[in-house]
């Protein structure tokens, strides 16, 4: 039988959502190896009935918890999708402030209809199997975790900073131009895609497994960034863990 | 050697002409930078340059290369994949060619590298003596800075001309057949040995040690703490070894079709700093933390593949130093360091 | 230097038998679709392919004295070892090899062989015990010893039976902790073998094969015996990828496990740092 494939958006842009419905050909092979029984942005018909959860979005209030919870004792596997579900994403920069605060200025005088709780990635509630890094989700990391699930093996996900695959493409360092980024403890993947455009790293990928980042700050701090600075370059994805804090 | 002269002028309709036989790579330039990339004419060309990013290993063992085609399903079906169209490398500089004799030895050591050596042989190697050498180069240290091997031609610029030195019968053909030269006179080939001292002189970095003492040097040096010292800065990015010329270590994986009808095999580079390079399935990691990694880079380079290949994997092109943010990849720091303290 | 064919291009291979050997692992017996026999060396090693997950190092546990087939033992510890356990009879995997040096049989024929298997480190010694069993002639005393965690981690039961009983090995079996009343045998690490019996160091050959924690301790236990540091031979485990020397992954200092390995002498390891 077909696995039967869901999807679920927490707190997020949505982004990871769109970026699997833009798969043209790649969509069409998942179609038909899978059945996909719940995609709230494609699709209006839904059931709970789900092998596989893959879920975008960050955790940010106590109806996430149960939600997500309750999507977890469902699902067989459950795939992370995205920066905010699997490292809190860009949601984390509320973090820093208090809760009240965050609600006044986001809804004003309506604060008080709204529940909010500091934004967390999945893992921080339930246990996820597999991970799709970026912002948005990486395509050719989507692709690859859906052949392995389809052959049953785990998908070979790079535990490598970005700088391997910079270098294979042939990039000039940023550091070199004048900019920084966080791409040396940055886990690799996505084929460097932000440099190789002319762009800088900001970590959208979560960290390597052991990422030095205390070398990582120093050599931020060689090229002239203010500790201010460079916790607020770690803060814009990585502000749910250690380094940024 | 043979050696012939081509003037400045004559030069574009000899590159144009081997464009019009065969697929050419040359040096090209990008922000201030220097890379190697497929040229369609010779105004694209850049035959001055210091160093290029990324070495011309590119094109001898490519970061992503298939390794085998499978189909899946009832009856498996599988064959190697070899993908080796003719090319020529234009204006690879002498430390370059010393490192693809180190690479033709590793691929042709005992179990000869099918898929490395049909590109081999199918690859043109046109070199260019290095006149302005980048600021992190050593290679006069490592003796590398010219070389009377390796190559099917060798240009060196001498003002208004080149000379160009015949390595191989195929360079002299393609020469003959595309280029209108004369005969290398005693004035010329001084002038090359001027035009080549010249260059030495340039070079800003040197290391302390002679290169024959250098496997000794790491040898005795083992447990030194400066391994320690830098592993604690380093960022096990890989960029290193990633630039590197001599590096060609590689992952093999498998990747399958979405309707699962078929697949592939294939390598890609790796590298012995990254985390898991000695990482076995069952959990055990022979070379777990970061000195060990880093140690064990600069006695590949310094002392193992000297061992193995009888050649030192270090060709003083200084794309490592230039490429570690952390600033502890020198070869030259560390041999001198080790050297100082001797 | 032209080479005739890709070394990475496996032969195919028909999976013809599996069996459970604990809970963890399963015995493989492979057949060559082209009839070819492997032609390998006790010791030896295979890359076993799964097209489409991957492949991996295998070490070969049959001995070349079984003619027709070879068989591999194998734990299901990453992508390709589980999707092998998953695999039914009649299924088609590729085969690589026999790579790697194997036990040195010319030397140690005519002399006296300890055997040290730590765990699945029986895998691989299985390939050399059932060949000096077809050909027990040619060997002197032979000793076997085998120590695992527990007892259900014991593998091979059926001819740990039969070796237990033969004439042709002193068999020695420990297991470190158990809980099991009708275990009669020694409960500890297999170290504490070593006091039960005595040998002759000079002509003495012991062959090691455990985990890497395991090799250090019986190498003092041989030396304490009095066997020379050539004399004592041990099968090293390190990633591979290429089984043939270039991918560089298994590289001890400047040795190559796949190439000069996986079977070294103490002496030749003693003074690799990476090695033990």
């Amino acid at each position: 039988m077909k696995p039967r494939l869901a999807f679920f958006d927490f707190t997020g842009c949505e982004g990871c959502q769109l970026e699997v419905l833009n798969f043209e050909q790649e969509l069409l092979d998942i179609i038909s190896a899978a059945d996909i029984v719940n995609f709230r942005e494609a699709m209006t018909e839904r059931s709970d009935d789900y092998d596989i959860a893959f879920i975008d979005g960050a955790i940010t209030t106590e109806r996430d918890v149960a939600r997500i919870k309750e999507i977890r004792e469902r699902a067989k596997i459950l795939v992370a999708i995205g920066a905010c579900a699997c490292i809190g994403g860009i949601n984390c920069l509320k973090n820093f402030y208090p809760m009240e605060e965050v609600l006044r200025i986001v809804y004003g005088e309506s604060a008080h209809y709204y529940d909010t709780i500091p934004a967390r990635p999945v893992d921080a509630v339930v246990p996820v199997d597999y991970y799709v890094q970026g912002c948005p989700m990486t395509q050719s990391e989507f692709v690859k975790v859906v052949k392995a699930l389809l052959t049953g093996k785990k998908p070979e996900i790079p535990n490598y900073p970005v700088c391997v695959e910079c270098k294979m493409a042939g990039n000039i360092c940023v550091f070199e131009k004048g900019e920084t980024c966080v791409g040396p403890v940055t886990r690799a993947g996505c084929n460097a895609l932000c440099v190789t455009n002319g762009r800088t790293c900001w970590g959208c990928r979560g960290l390597v497994d052991d990422p030095n980042t205390d070398s990582e700050k120093e050599i931020l701090a060689k090229y002239n960034l203010t500790p201010e600075e460079i916790i607020a370059k770690f803060r814009m994805f990585l502000g749910y863990s250690e380094v940024a804090k | 050697m043979k050696y012939e002269v081509i003037t400045k002028e004559d030069l574009p309709p000899f590159v144009n002409g081997l464009l019009s036989e065969i697929e050419v790579v040359g040096v090209k330039r990008k922000d201030g930078k220097f890379y190697f990339d497929r040229i369609e004419s010779y105004d694209e060309l850049c035959l001055d340059y210091d160093v290029t990013l990324i070495p011309p290993k590119k094109y001898l063992l490519p970061p992503n290369e298939t390794l085998l085609k499978f189909s899946l399903g009832e009856a498996i079906q599988v064959e190697p994949f070899i993908d080796a169209a003719p090319r020529i490398i234009l204006g690879v500089h002498p430390y370059d060619i010393k490192a693809i004799e180190l690479m033709d030895a590793v691929f042709s050591d005992s179990n000869p590298d099918a898929n490395y050596m049909e590109r081999r042989r199918n690859t043109v190697i046109v070199g260019v003596d290095c006149r302005n050498p980048s600021p992190n180069a050593f290679c006069p240290s490592m003796g590398t800075a010219t070389t009377e091997t390796g190559f099917d031609l060798m240009l060196t610029d001498i003002g208004e001309q080149y000379v160009v030195a015949i390595g191989s019968e195929k360079g002299e053909e393609l020469l003959k057949k595309h280029a209108r030269t004369r005969q290398a006179t005693e004035a010329d080939l001084a002038q090359r040995k001027a035009v080549r001292e010249e260059a030495l002189a340039k070079y800003k970095l040197s290391i302390k040690a002679a290169v024959e003492e250098i496997p000794e040097l790491l040898e005795r040096n083992y447990d030194h703490p400066l391994w320690e010292e830098l592993a604690a800065k380093c960022l096990s990015c890989g960029s290193c070894t990633m630039v590197c010329p001599t590096c060609v270590c590689f992952d093999v994986q498998d990747d399958v079709e979405l309707n699962l009808t078929g697949g592939w095999r294939f390598r890609q580079w790796d590298s012995c700093m990254l985390q898991g390079f000695a990482k076995v399935a069952t959990g055990e990691n022979f070379r777990e933390d970061r000195t060990s990694r880093l140690r064990h880079r600069y006695f590949r380079k310094g002392n193992y593949m000297l061992k193995r290949y009888g050649k030192l994997g270090c060709v003083g092109c200084g794309r490592c130093i230039g490429a570690c943010l952390a600033e502890i990849a020198s070869p030259v720091e560390a041999y001198n360091r080790l050297k100082e303290g001797s | 230097m032209r080479e005739k064919e890709s070394i990475y291009l496996p032969k195919l291979a028909e999976l013809v038998r599996t069996e459970g050997l604990t809970e963890r692992e399963r015995l493989f017996e492979l057949k060559l679709r082209n009839g070819d026999e492997l032609g390998h060396q006790p010791g030896q090693f295979v890359e076993l392919s799964i097209f489409g997950v991957g492949e991996a190092p295998l070490s070969i546990s049959s001995s070349p004295t079984k003619k027709g087939s070879f068989e591999v033992g194998v734990r299901a510890v990453g992508n390709v070892t589980n999707a092998l356990h998953r695999l039914e009879k009649g299924a088609t995997v590729g085969i690589r090899g026999p790579f790697g040096n194997g036990f040195p049989l010319d030397r140690l024929k005519g002399q006296d062989v300890l055997i040290v298997a730590g765990g699945i480190g029986l895998v691989p010694l299985r390939s050399l015990v059932n060949y000096i069993e077809d050909n027990r002639q040619d060997f002197g005393r032979v000793l076997l010893l085998f120590g695992c965690r527990t007892l259900q981690e014991q593998l091979f039961v059926g001819e740990l039976d039969h070796w237990r009983a033969s004439k042709d090995f002193e068999y020695y079996e420990s297991v470190d902790r158990c809980e099991d009343p009708s275990w009669k045998g020694q409960v500890g690490v297999i170290t504490t073998l070593f006091p039960q019996f005595t040998i002759a160091p000079e002509k003495t050959y012991a062959v090691i094969v455990g985990p890497p924690v395991m090799y250090r301790f019986v190498i003092a236990e041989c030396k304490n015996k009095g066997i020379p540091d050539d004399q004592i031979l041990l099968s090293l485990e390190r990633r591979m990828k290429c089984g043939v020397g270039k991918c560089g992954h298994c590289q001890i200092n400047n040795v190559y496990v796949c190439q000069e390995g996986p079977v070294f002498t103490y002496s030749e390891l003693k003074n690799l740092e990476e090695a033990i």
